[in-house]
């Protein structure tokens, strides 16, 4: 598939620290990309290189081909970017602060009012366009800064937390909004939800001190761990002696614990026996046993060590 | 862009519709009764002998330009910018820095010019002025190149200070010289020598003096006004240089 974006090399440093380092990769036309990663990995920033927000201390950014640093007005054309913070003009309507972006833009007055309304009504947003930007809550703000972000129908967009201050119906509306334009532009976000990531990616970056830990579709980056299950026992009383017994059965992974409940991976759900074998004169009072998902992958043992 | 940058501020006119209005009549009236009936009552006569009043009107006109400049500029690229509100998605746009500066500056010198035509209009009232067609045409021109100064320095200004304290202390020392070290209100000569050499170099207090040369000699001094055009091109790139790295693009 053709590139949409590609990093070559790509850095960022801010003071003395590296927050980006050297980063290539390629993001395909039409596809939905969530990077992931715990706070100040760099994700944020990558999104603000990617937008043109800030640009690296060293390597090339190329949107549809076109260097972005050379090629500024042009690349800035295809990209829409979604802030995390709210930064609407506080004194103007939100219909207003859109209809500004078309402006800059230079969208045709009749192209922006059909935009204005298909995506106001996917984003059941006509109730709040005559509202003054600082009077309606962050979650609306959100859904007007996507509508200003499309109002141009760049052909990628940029996410930084995309459902950030939203209720949960607002949340499936824009999920509902963003799954209906994937394939059509690129979409490139960045999630702390893991439920919504996992719902909603062509592909998943972890990032990880910025620099890519990870890359690829759930079910790819969970394949290495595709047979682990995660599992939890809780003992009445769980004594040193007994966790060293545990702990030293050869089919168990990671072990740790909390209390008195021992917490551990397992290849199969036959290590489970192992463990009930060894502790069966002791009084155990709950179980649990999950497959692992992209929460588990993101624990920092996993990403850190990985299970094997 | 500048289309785009007029709509939104006529938005907020209309959003704002009373007030607007009551201080686009408010201001003139204001800085009449506060500035110029005092002083007409110490400067009966300016060094030419011309009545206080009617010399000290364009310079009134040059003040109401100034204050009105303000507050378009400073919430563009102060209180947005400290606020991260706007500027930064003006500045995502497929616009050079070079443009958002040039065209902010315009639409701002438009509105200052709104205003200063209503200003214009009620010191009529109160003041017996006669200006030719050919007067009020240079009045114009050394208005717009004194506005495009002024509203590069309110620019630097404003990008390169971050706390709002100081940014108070240091326009309040802008509006002190321009209300009386700028030679609108009080001439140069009434200041001690060494401060009047000084104050006739500033490039900001120059398109006055080549209006006041004018009216009273009839010469255009052709050679001041180039050179004011050439410092505006050159702060509009510096300006749009510290936009960049103020925003780190």
């Amino acid at each position: 598939m053709e590139a949409s974006i590609t990093l070559k090399k790509v850095g960022k440093l801010i003071g003395n620290k590296t927050i980006l380092a050297g980063l290539s990769f390629g993001v395909e036309r039409g596809s939905l990309v969530a990077i992931v990663g715990v706070n100040d990995s760099g994700k944020s920033i990558l999104l603000k290189l990617l937008s043109g927000y800030e640009n690296p201390n060293y390597g090339q950014v190329f949107i549809h081909g076109l260097d972005m640093e050379k090629r500024r007005n042009e690349t800035r054309k295809l990209i829409g970017y979604v802030p995390f913070e709210n930064d609407l003009d506080p004194w103007l309507t939100i219909e207003q602060n859109i209809r500004f972006n078309a402006n800059l833009y230079s969208v045709d007055e009749t192209i922006c009012t059909e935009r204005l309304k298909k995506y106001s009504s996917d984003l059941n947003m006509e109730p709040y366009l005559k509202e003054y930007a600082l009077k309606v809550s962050g979650g609306i703000q959100k859904r007007a800064m996507l509508i200003r972000g499309l109002i141009h129908e760049p052909e990628i967009l940029i996410l930084d937390e995309p459902t950030g201050y939203m209720d949960a119906e607002s949340i499936r509306l824009t999920w509902d909004l963003i799954k209906k334009i994937k394939g059509k532009k690129s979409i490139i976000y960045v999630s702390n939800s893991l439920r919504e990531i996992e719902q909603a990616h062509d592909r998943i970056l972890v990032f990880h001190e910025g620099r890519i830990l990870m890359d690829g579709h759930l079910d790819k980056l969970l394949k290495s761990t595709m047979d682990y299950h995660q599992f939890q026992i809780e003992f009445e009383q769980l004594e040193n002696d007994l966790y060293k017994k545990l702990k030293n059965i050869p089919t168990v992974v990671s072990p740790n614990r909390m209390d008195n409940i021992f917490h551990f991976y397992g290849r199969t759900r036959t290590v489970f026996f192992d463990v009930i074998k060894t502790a069966s004169d002791e009084m155990m009072i709950d179980l649990n046993v999950k497959k692992l998902g992209l929460r588990d992958l993101l624990d920092s043992e996993f990403a850190g060590k990985g299970l094997d | 862009m500048i289309k785009a940058l007029i709509k939104r501020r006529l938005w907020l006119y209309k959003n704002r519709l009373v007030p607007s209005i009551f201080i686009f009549f408010l201001l003139p009236i204001f800085s009449f009764s506060m500035i110029c009936l005092p002083l007409k009552n110490i400067l009966r006569f300016s060094l030419s002998g011309t009545s206080y009043d009617i010399w000290a009107f364009s310079g009134l006109i040059f003040i109401i330009g100034s204050i009105c400049l303000y507050p378009i500029l400073y919430r563009e690229y102060f209180e947005l910018r400290v606020h991260r509100k706007v500027l930064i998605n003006i500045a995502l746009t497929p616009h050079s820095k070079k443009k958002i500066i040039f065209d902010s500056l315009i639409t701002a010198i438009i509105e200052s010019l709104l205003m200063i035509v209503i200003s214009y209009s009620i010191f009529f009232i109160f003041i017996p002025i006669s200006l030719t067609f050919t007067n009020t045409l240079f009045l114009l021109t050394c208005l717009i190149i004194y506005l495009f100064l002024l509203g590069n320095l309110y620019i630097s200004l404003s990008l390169l200070i971050d706390a709002l304290s100081i940014m108070l202390l240091m326009i309040t020392m802008v509006f002190l010289y321009i209300i009386f070290g700028n030679g609108f209100l009080i001439e140069f000569p009434f200041f001690p020598s060494s401060i009047e050499n000084i104050l006739n170099l500033i490039p900001i207090a120059l398109p006055f003096q080549v209006y006041q040369k004018f009216n009273e000699a009839g010469i255009i001094d052709w050679k001041t006004i180039f050179t004011l055009v050439l410092i505006i091109t050159l702060w509009i790139f510096l300006n749009s240089y510290l936009l960049k790295h103020k925003l780190q693009q």
